[in-house]
């Protein structure tokens, strides 16, 4: 018996490989139904999933009936609304992004900047390193009311806090990028007798790419935290005053599209900046 | 070879490189003792010995990249205090910079050698680089495109286009397949003579083989701390055929008697070990 098992634990070890190789898109074995089903399972997996989403949503906001049911739209009402809206949410987005991007855009060039200073400089980090650790752990949705009282127009206060939201992950992981520079480029730096600002915008700024990158991915997610809890607070338009406006009146459908619309604008600007790092990462392995 | 010649240097007969009774210590720890060695300019030198006996340490404090403990180091009589164009070096990998194209790798040290010069001119001269390395086909690849071979030969353009009178190399071709090794081995000693004046190399290898087909002179080095057990002039006539070399009878005695010097120093350490370790149990 013991030897059987052991057998069987055998065969089943040497098996790993295979399915391992067969996983990694390989055309389909045919070795048992069980398998094979998974294999043909592969890629699609996100999809289904996505899908049993949707059932689950039509199954719940049609066929059970229940106190709160209207604030479950179902998914063809939705999309009805998210149709009818869809202009309304289109001028939303453009007065949405009119605030993010600059301030997006003025938090990665500040961030990039300082934090290359800040990682290279010893004593610029022994300055500014003691103020960050204070600062940077702030959530900045904290700021928000006091921007909105502090500035004169609703989009420089929402612009400010998207900034703030973003320059600290793009600053700390430029910094951190930028102060782990390898001794390999710092030595090759100094054969050819660079000077600072060559060394820092030919060498040390594109050594912590990577870094930077996910320093502003991260800080796009916060911005778009950031300007949509603004809009909650004060807006005139936009996406998230459009959510909240459609709270305010109880018109669930309009409020569940403007959410699904949000999500959908986050996920082509992350997509976006996924393929714009793609480009610029071109020689990591 | 017309690039070779665009930074003429103005040699001084005599100095070349001298480092006198040398010390490094790292966290309280010797490296390297009382290292004295003159080397004089055109001529081509081996750093030999085991890993851990500092070889490469001392390179790094030829080119000015580390500091010394205590001792001189110059270069044609001017104290080595960091790193300089008159020192380049070829690293065992990534010398190049791998976000860079070759032709751009050639051309941020071409701004160096040659500042006064225009972006046109010295995209032409990079590219007569690479040329001469056998990469011209590959001037807008970058390195991850490029075997580590090629990547060598780029490493080695560079260094010729910063127009450094003095290489140096680490272990170049460590990480090299022994055809590729062989070839590079031609390049370096290629660029070596035909450079008017001569560079000056130091190289560094723990391939008994190489420095002896390669060097004017070996330098052995034993570890722990590393010091200078031996020099050694290198008898062979130049141009030095590989075939030929390899084969003959007194290549082999010298790269047994070579052998037989690091063992020795190898025993004579343990044994040193061992008495030492005896008196303490004795304790």
């Amino acid at each position: 018996m013991k030897a059987i098992m052991a057998e069987s634990r055998i065969t089943s070890s040497t098996n790993v490989p295979t399915a391992t190789r067969l996983l990694a898109k390989q055309p389909a074995k045919p070795s048992g139904v069980r398998r094979n089903f998974w294999l043909r399972l592969q890629g699609k997996e996100g999809a289904l999933f996505l899908l049993g989403i949707v059932l689950l949503w039509q199954f719940v906001s049609t066929s059970i009936h229940f106190a709160g049911a209207y604030l479950f739209p179902s998914p063809v009402v939705t999309l009805k609304a998210l149709w009818v809206s869809l202009p309304e949410l289109l001028k939303g987005t453009w007065s949405s992004l009119i605030v993010l991007i600059p301030g997006y855009a003025l938090a990665v060039v500040a961030g990039i900047v300082w934090g290359l200073l800040v990682g290279t400089i010893p004593w610029v980090s022994r300055m500014f390193s003691p103020f960050a650790r204070f600062a940077s752990p702030v959530p900045p949705t904290i700021y928000i009311p006091y921007a909105i009282a502090l500035l004169p127009t609703f989009r420089t206060a929402a612009g400010f806090v998207v900034f703030v939201g973003a320059f600290w992950p793009v600053f700390l992981n430029t910094a951190a990028g930028a102060a782990s520079l390898p001794q390999r480029y710092r030595d090759n730096a100094r054969i050819l007798g660079l000077k600072r600002t060559e060394y820092l915008w030919r060498i040390v700024f594109p050594a912590s790419l990577p870094h930077i990158f996910s320093g502003m991915s991260v800080g796009l997610v916060f911005s778009f935290i950031m300007l949509t809890v603004a809009e909650l607070f004060g807006a005139s338009a936009g996406l998230g005053r459009f959510v909240q406006l459609y709270a305010d009146y109880a018109d669930y459908p309009r409020m569940v599209a403007g959410i699904l619309y949000t999500g959908a604008v986050v996920l082509v600007t992350m997509e976006l900046l996924e393929q714009i790092k793609r480009r610029a990462l071109f020689w990591v392995k | 070879m017309n690039a070779l010649d665009t930074r003429s240097t103005n040699s001084v007969p005599g100095s070349g490189l001298k480092v006198e009774s040398l010390r490094f210590a790292y966290n309280g720890t010797p490296v390297l003792l009382d290292i004295n060695l003159a080397i004089a300019e055109g001529e081509f030198v081996c750093l030999l010995g085991p890993s851990g006996c500092g070889k490469t340490t001392l390179l790094r404090l030829l080119a000015g990249l580390e500091t010394l403990s205590s001792g001189n180091l110059s270069w044609k009589g001017q104290p080595i205090t960091g790193p300089s164009l008159d020192r380049g070096v070829v690293f065992q990998d990534y010398s190049l910079f791998p976000w860079m194209s070759l032709i751009n790798n050639i051309t941020l040290a071409l701004a160096k050698s040659h500042p006064e010069t225009d972006k046109k001119w010295r995209l032409n001269l990079a590219e007569e680089f690479l040329e001469m390395v056998g990469l011209a086909d590959a001037a807008r690849k970058h390195p991850f495109e490029l075997s580590g071979g090629m990547q060598q030969r780029v490493a080695i353009a560079r260094t010729l286009a910063l127009g450094s009178p003095v290489l140096l190399m680490d272990e170049p071709f460590g990480a090299l397949d022994p055809v590729n090794r062989a070839r590079l081995q031609d390049l370096v000693l290629d660029v070596w003579s035909n450079a008017s004046p001569r560079k000056t190399v130091v190289f560094v290898t723990h391939d008994i083989e190489e420095s002896l087909y390669l060097a004017d002179r070996v330098i052995m080095l034993g570890s722990s701390p590393g010091r200078i057990i031996q020099e050694l002039r290198v008898p062979f006539a130049r141009p030095r055929l590989r075939r030929t070399l390899a084969g003959s009878p007194e290549f082999q005695a010298l790269q047994e008697q070579i052998a037989e010097r690091f063992r020795r120093d190898t025993l004579q350490r343990i044994e040193a070990e061992s008495v030492v370790n005896g008196e303490a149990e004795g304790i």
